[in-house]
């Protein structure tokens, strides 16, 4: 279930990575509209992460290739933003969150310019966008998980971006974060932005995303929200992992039981 | 004890290289590499040998640059067993340095045996003799000593790069692959790094040595660090140890006549020891009561 799209704003094709002569990722190929909220779901070492490195240049292809708003990634950089994950940096250093939202603004400054009061301003709105302007001042040590997120994903708004890519963005997050971040993203789908985000639950896919793509080293999937989320396709790409979560789904409907209530 | 010109440009020529390599040194402990600084430190000597070997001289142009690229191949190499070779940083940085180190020991026994390139100078250096190694130009004129111009020349050259890349150096320091997602280098800008402290050590060799040069890229920092957590005043901090290293080491030396460079470094030692036995996570019993206790936060 594949669904290709015209003038798409991503486009991969018959990309194949690997580590070590190890393939991660196998023949992906999928084009991507804009404008749209886009998950990509799978299990863990599904190549998920792998996916949006190689997009973002840091990882190179075997074979294939990515064009992006129709052009290379050098040509376009500017226009797109990444949200590593949360662990790949160390939160000891010697920063403040707004050093660390300031970050965003570097890649269009270019080389020894340092950035001045406007690049400030840009990083302040978009604390306020991710509800983190409080902390401004703050020491990133001392923040907890789902604040250090919120201020990656300051960061990346600073950019001001046309794509976004997001590695597990809510990863050790609490669902109250999760609601308002996820709240944010569709925000900025809605002004024509596309937002690609590597995601685990499989429920929240479900309320939020508008299009998902479903991996396992292959592409399995790739569409609107509402042909791709099928039981068929979640099973074919979760193999038997899924089982134990439909079986604690019908458990659920079966008795009723609400673990927020008992 | 008193303050006379050679005191003053031994205590000057000792700020000058304490700064510049406490300044290099911080953005290497923030990128956990503050080891490489001493495997550059002991690499070069294979380039110091060579460039002498084509010069003729120990204080020639074609040292620095000979030191200047076994540096960056010692990085290389160091970059290249760990992610190709699969071997862990530590025992890289241990294979790379002593490889280097032992060929340029043996570089210097085959070739330098004659002449006077020991690895005693190489290792230790001295600061005392700076007032007596002057610049003096063909036509008579004395311009002052020789290693004050080179640690200013190199304090120069280090304030400006990081001056001039402090957004590059501290973005790769913190998040190496949003750096290059946003197109500035990383790679490019740890090699800069790495020149300049592979500079920076072949400059203060002949001042303060391989050894202490190490303590000085490693200790101030590492000092520093325990009482901010901002960088500029980290660079800062790192900076004022410098210079009151600097003094302190001076006066110490003198008063119990020995080794100045060693003495430097015993300061700065000292200092660090203060620092982590007021800034440290001592259980209770030993603190006292000036610690301070970890900020609670949800």
């Amino acid at each position: 279930m594949i669904t290709q799209v015209p003038h798409p704003v991503l486009e991969v094709h018959d990309l194949t990575v690997s580590y070590d002569q190890q393939p991660v990722l196998w023949n992906v190929d999928l084009s991507l509209p804009a404008g749209q909220l886009i998950g990509i779901l799978g299990p863990n070492g599904a190549g998920k992460s792998t996916l949006i490195k190689s997009i973002m240049g840091l990882i190179p292809p075997t074979s294939g290739y990515i064009k992006i708003f129709d052009k290379a990634l050098p040509e376009v950089r500017s226009r797109i933003s990444y949200v590593p994950q949360r662990e790949s940096v160390d939160w000891n250093f010697p920063a403040s969150v707004l050093d660390v939202v300031v970050m965003g603004t570097y890649g269009k400054l270019g080389l020894f310019r340092r950035p001045g009061k406007k690049e400030v301003q840009v990083a302040q709105e978009a604390l306020e966008q991710v509800g983190m302007t409080a902390f401004a001042n703050r020491q990133i040590s001392e923040l907890s998980g789902g604040q250090q997120q919120r201020v990656f994903i300051a960061r990346a708004l600073a950019q001001q971006a046309d794509l976004y890519l997001m590695d597990e963005p809510f990863a050790g997050v609490d669902m109250a974060t999760e609601t308002a971040i996820f709240q944010l993203l569709q925000d900025m789908a809605r002004a024509g932005k596309t937002v690609l985000v590597v995601h685990h639950d499989i429920h929240s896919a479900m309320n939020f995303f508008e299009w998902v793509i479903m991996l396992n080293l292959h592409l399995v999937a790739s569409g609107p929200k509402d042909k791709v989320m099928t039981e068929e396709l979640l099973r074919k790409t979760y193999g038997g992992k899924l089982n134990l979560l439909t079986q604690v789904t019908d458990l659920i409907r079966k008795q009723d039981f609400n673990p927020l209530k008992s | 004890m008193t303050l006379d010109t050679n005191a003053f440009l031994i205590i000057l020529t000792g700020a000058l290289i304490a700064i510049s390599c406490g300044f290099l040194g911080v953005f290497l402990l923030l990128r956990k590499m503050s080891m490489t600084g001493d495997a550059i430190s002991h690499a070069v000597l294979p380039g110091i040998v060579i460039g002498f070997f084509v010069s003729g001289s120990q204080r020639s142009l074609e040292v620095i640059i000979g030191a200047g690229l076994l540096g960056i191949l010692s990085t290389l190499m160091i970059d290249a067993l760990r992610k190709k070779a699969k071997v862990q940083l530590d025992a890289s940085i241990g294979i790379t340095f002593t490889l280097l180190f032992a060929i340029g020991i043996i570089l210097i026994n085959l070739f330098a045996y004659k002449v006077d390139l020991d690895q005693e100078c190489v290792l230790y250096g001295e600061i005392a003799y700076l007032p007596i190694d002057l610049w003096i130009t063909p036509s008579g004129i004395n311009l002052g000593p020789r290693i004050t111009w080179l640690a200013g020349l190199n304090f120069f050259l280090v304030t400006g790069f990081v001056y001039l890349l402090f957004k590059e150096l501290s973005l790769t320091s913190f998040d190496e692959h949003f750096s290059s997602a946003i197109g500035i280098p990383a790679k490019g800008v740890n090699l800069a790094l790495m020149s300049m402290v592979s500079y920076t050590t072949v400059s203060s060799f002949e001042s303060v040595g391989a050894i202490l040069v190490v303590a000085l890229l490693v200790v101030p920092p590492s000092t520093a660090y325990l009482w901010t957590k901002s960088l500029i005043p980290l660079l800062r901090l790192t900076g004022a140890l410098g210079i009151l290293i600097a003094i302190l080491g001076y006066y110490l030396a003198y008063w119990i006549d020995s080794s100045i460079a060693g003495m430097m470094v015993a300061v700065a030692g000292a200092f660090f020891f203060g620092s982590a036995l007021i800034k440290g996570n001592w259980p209770l019993r030993l603190r006292g009561t000036s610690g301070t206790s970890p900020a609670f936060d949800s």
